[in-house]
């Protein structure tokens, strides 16, 4: 059964003449990993947004379309009930911060008390949600006191505490260094583990390919392409739309190596299996 | 030529936080990338370039003279740094008199200040937004809104903080060019990276920092040939150089134009 | 990122006590010389406030106020003392300047009052954690969006404040002098202020959508983490503060009926 469906999905924001988002249409499947990509401007952010309904409740504005949640119209139904469903973490570790707690076990407490959750309960989930994305050793800290990997995976302990089927990362790396992107990653990979519905925007297109079940791509609010990795990384449009495929892809291509699929590998390992192949002569497509 | 001596430069914040331990290098016409974990000093060494954070101990000369003796506010003349997130520079209400500001800030007259103004969107892609309110462009387009500000000060060294963060493929591009420009003018390029495939194929020396010292300091294709030492700083290899190192190569490559090139040569000396 | 903070997690005397108790002493050490009148309540209020930081481990914490208050009272005492209008008795002089004793009385008012206001502020502000001030207010029905925003502050002004430095270092980059003559500092003003609220209306936009995908809007009651327990001296003292009360207010009844003279 389909976890969310999207239908035709238009979407303007107040005062302005362009639609953000134009006649997107998808389902997305439980235990998937999608990744959307495209270029600044496409959309990406609104349509996160729009899952869980901040877009339209939240920013208002022209709406048309429809996107359920487990079967519920997220028009119809209020933030603070489907955030319980679709979780949502962002770009910029410092603002997802509430401010009005002192330690980040506190911290990460803050939707469960407005959920009215029993603290024994909340215990319970706090401590296997740190555990999950290896932040116990931070439990007494500061808020404000960690490095921004550490704040991001606090952010992410605060959503998944309420135990959603979906999150939602909008650019969750994007203002980390090396280091703290691979703590995110980490921990994104374990959530996979459990059997969550993962749907990330990102610009690091090796990390997309390598993570993805299916990959979304938008340009202009329209959404262009939706397929595997593979397929959607084969295309000829991609620079058209303002993306370039990962590094390996676009190797794969000029010497035009593809797989027994017919399309260019994207990841590291698929690639140096085919290059081996066909360096030795024996490669088949 | 331009040239920025570091001579046994130390800083700390306080008694017992040495953060910066006695850097020793000449940074010249050779646009520089500075990589490495945050915390590992980065930052810090670029508010000392700028005169904004004062050194515990060692020099910087710049074109022969220290800069310990010179404020910030002069040395703006000469040296440019575009801050990591726009929000915190831009005030004005149109893209022109915010690139203006600068400019007339160190003492151009009000025409330089435009003709430099007017240069320097061109570079940045922003011809024809002269009139409009920053904040009503994209966070992309408001962050070469902040790169044409110091490109406009015609500064003889360009330092840049994360100018790759947020941007699509699109925008990449366009830093490559604007570097790649800044170069052909003879300024001193420098810039905080966390982008390992855009530090390959844009500059031409690679500093790698680590708690507060130098680990590395050549050329993108040595240092990033050296997996132990950027383990050490946790810092990836670039995508290509990844591959490189998976078919067990012993040269290394730092785009898919070379590796590609390097590949058929090989394949073609087998049959 | 350092975060700022005027409460300090320990076990003390006053720590142990609920904020409602703390919050009746500042009612109490306000009101009950006022209604007493004199010189000597406000004394033994003020004494009484800095044995109780000093047992809690927290008086140091009032230093900084205590400077800067004490700064602005000194100036006060020397004005009036100084240069209040009106007939006076000479005190001494030095030189031209001749001190007044009605001014130095009337400034010695003052100063009582707002240094007794400071001190109890702080036995409530330092030794009270700003969750446990937001869970009272909560308990007794005020929104929790309001609790929210008020326990906020505390690390979002030093938040922004850290901000600032940032913002003032990207202008003076730029050319900008910062320091200098009280023009250069003016003209220096919007380039700074500026980019602070423009970035607070950002932050602030980014985190309202961050709480709100936290259930900040949400209907449902809320539960807490720690339930904040009070220690043993709490009912003892909210009682003791009461009859404190009672009693001057009871006291200056009976003196203004003429049933007990009160010599000033």
């Amino acid at each position: 059964m389909a976890e969310i469906v999207i239908n035709n999905l238009r979407y303007r924001y107040p005062e302005t003449a362009r639609l953000a988002l134009d006649g997107i249409s998808c389902e997305i499947h439980q235990g998937e990993f999608i990744g959307i990509i495209g270029r600044n401007g496409a959309g990406k952010s609104t349509l996160s947004q729009a899952m869980l309904g901040l877009v339209p409740n939240f920013y208002h504005g022209a709406y048309g379309g429809s996107v359920t949640v487990d079967g519920i119209n997220v028009k119809e139904d209020t933030v603070d009930d489907l955030c319980q469903k679709v979780g949502l973490v962002f770009q910029n570790p410092f603002n997802q911060v509430t401010g009005s707690k002192l330690t980040v076990y506190d911290e990460i407490a803050y939707g469960l008390e407005n959920f009215g959750v029993a603290p024994d309960e909340m215990r319970r989930r706090i401590d296997s949600a740190m555990e999950l994305l290896d932040i116990s050793q931070l439990k007494d800290r500061a808020p404000y006191d960690l490095s921004g990997g550490q704040m991001q995976r606090m952010a992410l302990a605060g959503i998944i505490v309420m135990e959603p089927e979906v999150i939602v990362m909008d650019e969750p790396t994007s203002q980390l260094d090396p280091q703290g992107s691979e703590e995110v990653f980490r921990a994104v990979s374990a959530l996979k583990d459990e059997g969550k519905t993962i749907i990330m925007v990102e610009h690091k297109i090796e990390k997309i390919a390598a993570y993805s079940d299916r990959v979304m791509l938008l340009d202009d609010g329209k959404l262009v392409a939706m397929g595997t990795p593979k397929a959607v990384f084969s295309r000829d449009d991609l620079a058209e739309h303002g993306v370039v495929a990962p590094t390996y892809t676009q190797i794969c291509r000029k010497l035009g190596i593809r797989d027994r699929e017919g399309f260019y590998p994207v990841t590291l390992e698929e690639t140096r299996s085919l290059l081996e192949s066909d360096m030795k002569g024996g490669l088949a497509g | 030529m331009n040239t920025i001596e570091v001579h046994d430069l130390r800083f700390a914040y306080t008694a017992c936080t040495e953060v910066l331990k006695g850097f020793t290098f000449t940074l010249d016409e050779r646009s520089t990338a500075i990589i490495g974990q945050n915390g590992a000093g980065k930052t810090t060494f670029v508010k000392l370039l700028k005169g904004l954070l004062r050194p515990t101990s060692g020099q910087i000369v710049f074109n022969g003279h220290d800069i310990a003796d010179v404020s910030v506010p002069k040395l703006a003349k000469d040296i440019g740094l575009v801050f990591q997130n726009p929000n915190d520079q831009i005030f004005k209400n149109t893209v022109i008199d915010e690139v203006m500001f600068g400019p007339l800030q160190i003492g151009m007259s009000e025409d330089e200040a435009k003709e430099a103004s007017r240069k320097a969107l061109d570079i940045v892609g922003l011809r024809g937004q002269e009139g409009t309110n920053p904040y009503d462009l994209g966070l992309s387009n408001r962050k070469m809104v902040s790169i044409a500000a110091i490109l406009a000060m015609n500064t003889k060294v360009v330092i840049f903080d994360e100018p790759t963060i947020a941007q699509d493929h699109d925008g990449k591009e366009r830093l490559h060019e604007i570097i790649e420009s800044l170069c052909s003018e003879h300024k001193i390029v420098i810039s905080i990276l966390h982008d390992m495939d855009f530090v390959a194929q844009t500059f031409q020396r690679a500093i790698v920092l680590a708690h507060g010292q130098v680990l590395l300091d050549s050329d993108p294709r040595s240092v990033f040939s050296r997996r132990d030492v950027l383990q050490h700083a946790f810092l990836e290899q670039p995508t290509t150089t990844q591959l490189c190192c998976a078919l067990g190569y012993n040269d290394i490559f730092l785009s898919p134009d070379e590796f590609v090139e390097h590949y058929q040569t090989l394949k073609a000396s087998r049959l | 990122m350092k975060s700022i903070s005027l409460y300090e997690e320990k076990h003390s005397f006053l720590n142990g006590l609920s904020p409602e108790t703390k919050l009746l002493y500042v009612i109490v050490a306000i009101a009950v010389p006022v209604i007493l009148g004199g010189r000597i309540p406000f004394f033994a209020f003020i004494a009484m406030s800095i044995t109780l930081l000093a047992g809690s481990g927290v008086l140091r914490n009032t230093k900084t106020i205590v400077a800067v208050s004490g700064f602005i009272l000194i100036t006060v005492v020397i004005i009036q003392t100084f240069f209040r209008g009106g007939t006076f008795t000479e005190l001494f002089r030095i030189g031209p300047l001749v001190a007044r004793k009605e001014g130095f009385e009337y400034s010695l008012g003052i100063v009582l009052n707002v240094l007794n206001i400071i001190f109890c502020f702080c036995v409530f502000v330092l030794t009270t954690k700003p969750s446990d001030m937001m869970q009272e207010m909560v308990k007794h029905g005020i929104s929790p969006r309001l609790g929210y925003v008020f326990v906020s502050l505390f690390q979002i002004i030093p938040q922004m404040t850290e901000h600032t430095s940032t913002i003032t270092d990207a202008q003076r980059s730029r050319g900008m002098e910062t320091e200098g003559s009280l023009a250069t500092r003016i003209k220096a003003f919007l380039p700074l202020i500026s980019p602070v609220i423009m970035n607070s209306f950002t932050d602030t936009r980014e985190r309202s959508i961050a709480l709100e995908v936290r259930g900040f809007s949400s209907t449902s009651k809320k539960s807490f983490l720690e339930d904040f327990v009070p220690s043993s001296a709490d009912s003892g003292m909210r009682i003791a503060l009461i009859v404190l009360f009672c009693a001057s207010v009871a006291f200056t009844v009976l003196r203004v009926m003429g049933v007990i003279a009160w010599l000033r």
